[in-house]
């Protein structure tokens, strides 16, 4: 091996493992605790005589519990038609405005996306109570409805400006082009624009997604009975007994409720936009 | 900011435009493309909005049949009062100590992970874990890592011989923010990363060979050919963290609920602290709205200049 | 498996003439799934249901009940509370919906449901609540004197907490008390054969405890439960009180106060934990269960997890070890804090009779007697009728907890426990008095910043 290709390994190592090697452990150790925390048995959680983040014996009863004694896959079927239904219909209602802020000139614009923002700027902590009577008032209390309309009101916001934000940097011209060739505005939105902006498309998709899964206080506050609730509401409400806390099981739910959805994001991501992206650029 | 000029877009830069039909015109189409995203909106907000502004000028309590219209009255109360003001600077330091560190450090991951590498997608989704585990549960975990007695970072460090009393990670004001920083730096890094590198994706390689041709140096080339095209992404970016972070509350309701001593409170725990728990309505209210001019006028300048930038 | 032990159950229950109650009790007891042996029992047709007190009337045939409560401690109480409802559903032909919350996110829920105007007919309410809803509540007066009467009375702390201004709004049920659970042998080593009958007593033991790297353990941060059930008493024993009996004039800036305090800032250094300031109501359980500290205020839920099999994360050496001691007493004497918690009826419900019909049936003597029991004597009764209960005498290490309720206080003491002292306990004022002083070291400094924020809220 010669020098410079030593040397470019070098600063390959340095300038990319170890810097990659330090974000992954500061952000997978709370990670990697809720994962040790979710496979010990109680009995060694808290003795002070084990070093806490090696596991001694491995156990699956949390596991087991969270299956066998509370509701947690009618949880995550809840919380899966809740999220998906309100990420659809907000990355549906982003888009068009996104793409309406972003790209087009029309008198207004500026202000209508900022009322948009608008809405931001009161707190869900303090916004829930007027909600409440909304929601009784459409009566949709203790119904998926209740959440994936009003997930929306926090997620087009920020998802509309964030598409506005990817639109733009996709260059003008290209559907100018188009329009040239004689492609009509909204043939030239499908079918230039949006390939391109795909990455920015999936990028919002996860956040409105990741949002909506994690969101609590709706969620606990507009479903009511048991077999409604969502996982961060029923984990907390079931494995939280007044001063006890089932740190197992909690922890469990925490890794059941989140790897599913990174293994999503990663294979979408890569698989599906890289493919895309690349056929529409090359074309 | 024209990035590729084809031959045939220059051209069309300088072709008048079509005649268009009503429909196909822009302002009518952007309109259009407004209108469902806005009964939403109006349908589910406008009412809450409205009546939360109306809120904080009465005293109302929750329950209780009516109330009176007092003004700014909340607002000049809680000008006054002392745990307000410590709650305002405690949350200046919240989004001061994280806001910062969330977007360099989200910046230079997307940049680590824009690059090709063997497991890039496994790296991709588990770097993404902290923003995907619901915030009620990874907030547990942080509670254990802080735990004041039975810390297993403590533990391990006493183990070592490195410490040996257990860190006090919430129990005194500095440590505890600090402690919520982290826990919040945590959480967001992934946010502004893949936010981020979506937005690379949109940047031209063939600009950046041509660059490199030039004899552009690595930072040069970020300056001169990447930040352009992923300025707005940023700014939107930081934006919303921002609000975020002020408008905080699940993390440090968790952690603290605002202690020991008020020292954590930010505006959300303490909105909640006195609508929730002391049911006055009206003042939690005006506690939540008074970012609100700062907040739009931000808003308000932030997307002038996103919009108008070409 | 199970169903073997079902079986078994059903055998002893025809053998020894069990009542469905009885056979209910045992199942809890043996940990086997309450409605799987409902079922069984329904099936099998032995143990027929008991007298049915409180039968509804027909009117109420066929409507719903929706209830919101907090979790319990004792799983096998909740189960309990739900095989109940679902039984009195049952013979009244009414359904029944249950749904509980970790219990700092009932107030939300209320909170919403008052201001929609919908939502749970019977909600569960902390001690100082009903003040704070009794304007969205139906008065209940009849019911609850009732009841009153016929189990002797209700304590003057339940009065006090559950009652707005003496009107009824909603049945009490009791509550847990905290008292000093201690480790009898570190206890012994560092001098002290009985426990400490006052605060500066217990300080002097607690240095040479922290000395032997056991300390007592205190929760001094923003959290609901194990803060206050330490301030508010200590307070009291010092000759201070957040307002007098008018509820007007604050009471809390005394002498006697400031120099209690001064001894608690050096017993703060000496004999705790100092990372107490951050703990929240979870973290003196766990850390009495792994000996990290000798000994802590607390319901008796460390206790009973210590006494649970090994493998279930039970510690029975520590079990042996503890016992639990009243309140230590300071100047002024000796005091606790304890408020009831109550079931009431929203306003908006409509099915205010069905509600009312539930809760007396629940509230009558057999039934909810029935529940304390099976709610191992974590809850304290509103009424005398039910202390001298097993629950409360069998265990000697337990009968501490009764004895709380004795010398107990309300919140807003000597004012009553209204919207006002809601306010001082939602904001933290008295635990961030401690919580100050310990942290500058400046005992008057801290009581005069409570006192101000008393002022603020008293003196409107």
């Amino acid at each position: 091996m010669n020098i410079v290709g030593e040397n470019r390994l070098w600063s390959r190592i340095w300038q990319f493992y170890v810097p990659l090697a330090l974000f992954a452990v500061f952000l997978l150790f709370p990670f990697y605790w809720m994962l040790v925390v979710s496979l010990k048995p109680n009995t060694d959680l808290f003795e002070t005589d084990l070093n806490p983040f090696l596991l001694y014996s491995v156990t699956l009863d949390h596991y087991r519990y969270l299956f066998e004694e509370t509701d947690f896959w009618t949880w995550t079927k809840n919380t899966m038609v809740v999220t998906v239904g309100a990420t659809i219909l907000s990355l549906a209602c982003s888009i068009l405005i996104g793409y309406a802020l972003g790209r087009y000139r029309f008198r207004g614009g500026t202000f209508l996306g900022a009322a948009v923002f608008l809405a931001y700027l009161v707190p869900p902590t303090l916004l829930f109570i007027p909600l409440a009577e909304v929601i009784s008032r459409f009566q949709l209390y203790n119904r998926y409805w209740a959440l994936i309309l009003t997930y929306p009101t926090f997620l087009i916001p920020f998802a509309s400006w964030l598409l506005m934000g990817y639109f733009r940097t996709i260059s003008r011209e290209l559907e100018d082009a188009a329009l040239v060739d004689g492609a009509s505005r909204i043939q030239a939105m499908w079918q230039i624009v949006m390939p391109l902006a795909l990455p920015g498309l999936l990028s919002a998709g996860i956040f409105c997604f990741t949002l909506g899964w994690n969101e609590f206080l709706y969620a606990l506050v507009f479903m009511g009975s048991g077999e409604m609730k969502t996982i961060p509401v029923g984990t907390v409400s079931d494995l939280i007994r007044a001063d006890v806390y089932f740190w197992g099981s909690l922890m469990a739910a925490g890794i059941l409720g989140s790897v599913p959805v990174a293994v999503a994001y990663s294979f979408f991501v890569d698989h599906y936009v890289a493919g895309l992206t690349a056929g529409a650029t090359k074309g | 900011m024209a990035l590729v000029r084809t031959p045939v877009a220059a051209e069309a830069l300088r072709t008048p435009r079509r005649r268009t039909t009503f429909i196909q015109r822009e302002s009518t189409l952007a309109y259009l493309y407004m209108i469902p995203g806005w009964s939403i909106l109006l349908l589910f907000m406008a009412y809450p909005f409205f009546l939360g502004i109306y809120l904080s000028m009465t005293d109302r309590m929750l329950g209780w049949p009516g109330a009176n219209f007092i003004g700014l009255e909340n607002y000049r109360i809680l000008w006054n009062d002392s745990v307000f003001q410590q709650t305002v600077r405690n949350t200046a330091i919240y989004g001061i100590g994280t806001v910062p560190f969330k977007l360099l450090l989200g910046l230079a991951l997307a940049l680590l992970l824009n690059r090709p590498f063997r497991l890039s997608r496994a790296v991709r989704a588990g770097l993404l874990l902290p923003w995907i585990v619901p915030t009620a549960l990874s907030s547990l975990a942080w509670l254990m890592l802080f735990n004041g007695v039975l810390s297993p970072i403590s533990w391990v460090l006493k183990d070592l011989g490195v410490i040996d009393q257990n860190i006090n990670f919430l129990g005194s004001a500095w440590n505890a923010r600090i402690s919520l920083c982290i826990a919040n730096i945590w959480r967001g890094i992934p946010f502004f990363a893949i936010t981020i590198l979506a937005g690379l994706q949109a940047v031209p390689n063939e600009l950046h060979e041509a660059a490199a041709l030039d004899g552009a140096s690595k930072v040069q080339r970020f300056f001169s050919v990447t930040l352009p095209v992923i300025r707005s992404i940023i700014l939107i970016a930081t934006l919303f963290s921002i609000i975020w972070t002020i408008s905080d509350f699940q993390l440090v309701y968790v952690l603290t609920k605002g202690g020991p001593a008020n020292t954590t409170h930010v505006f959300g725990t303490y909105a909640y602290q006195i609508g929730m728990g002391a049911t006055d309505l009206g003042q939690a209210a005006a506690i939540s709205l008074y970012m609100f001019p700062a907040l739009a006028l931000g808003a308000i300048l932030l997307l002038r200049y996103v919009r108008r930038e070409d | 498996m199970t169903d073997e032990r079902i079986s078994r159950l059903l055998q002893e229950a025809t053998r020894l003439r069990y009542s469905r109650r009885q056979v209910l009790r045992r199942a809890v007891a043996l940990g086997l799934s309450v409605p799987a042996v409902t079922a069984a029992l329904d099936r099998s047709a032995i143990a027929a249901p008991g007298p049915r007190f409180g039968r509804a009337p027909a009117v109420l045939q066929g409507t719903k009940l929706t209830i919101l409560a907090a979790t319990y401690f004792v799983p096998a109480a909740q189960d309990f509370f739900v095989q109940q409802a679902q039984q009195w559903g049952q013979e009244n032909n009414v359904e029944m919906t249950l749904d509980f919350v970790n219990w700092p996110d009932l107030q939300p829920k209320i909170g919403a449901a008052v201001q929609a105007k919908s939502g749970p007919d019977i909600v569960e309410l902390w001690d100082t609540w009903p003040y704070l809803y009794y304007q969205s509540m139906v008065e209940v007066n009849d019911l609850a004197n009732k009841l009153g009467e016929a189990q002797g009375g209700y304590f003057d702390w339940v009065v006090k907490t559950a009652a707005v201004d003496g009107e009824w709004y909603s049945i009490p049920t009791g509550n847990s008390t905290s008292a000093f659970a201690y480790r009898i042998s570190y206890f012994q080593e560092a001098g002290a054969e009985e426990f400490p009958q006052t605060w500066e007593e217990l300080f002097e033991v607690g240095k040479k405890l922290k000395a032997m790297g056991k300390p007592l353990g205190q929760a001094l941060g923003h959290s609901p439960g194990d803060p206050p059930s330490f301030v508010y008493p200590y307070m009291w024993a010092y000759g201070a009180m957040e307002v007098a009996e008018d509820g007007k004039t604050v009471m809390f800036n005394q002498p006697e106060f400031v120099e209690g305090m001064k001894i608690f800032i050096q017993a703060w250094k000496d004999a705790f934990d100092e990372t107490g300031l951050s703990w929240d109501d979870s973290v003196n359980n766990s850390a009495f269960l792994s000996d990290q500290i000798s000994a802590t205020l607390n319901g008796n839920s460390i206790y009973l997890a210590a006494l649970k099999p090994e493998e279930e994360g039970g510690k029975p050496e520590i079990a042996e070890d503890m016992s639990h001691a009243g309140y230590p007493a300071g100047p002024a004497g000796r005091f606790n804090n304890l408020g009831s918690r109550s079931l009431g009826i929203m306003s908006y419900s409509g099915n205010v009779e069905g509600a009312k019909a539930f809760l007396e049936w629940w509230a009558s003597e057999e039934q909810y007697q029935a529940w304390l029991e099976v709610y191992e004597g974590y809850i304290i009764p509103p009424t005398p009728k039910f202390i001298e209960l097993p629950v409360y005498t069998e265990d000697p290490k337990l009968a501490p907890y009764a004895e709380v309720a004795t010398y107990a206080r309300n919140k807003g003491y000597a004012g009553p426990a209204n919207q006002n002292a809601a306010r001082v306990f939602a904001e933290y004022i008295i635990v961030d008095t401690f919580a100050r002083a310990v942290q500058d070291g400046d005992a008057e400094a801290a009581i005069k910043w409570g006192a101000d924020r008393l002022e603020r809220i008293y003196g409107r």
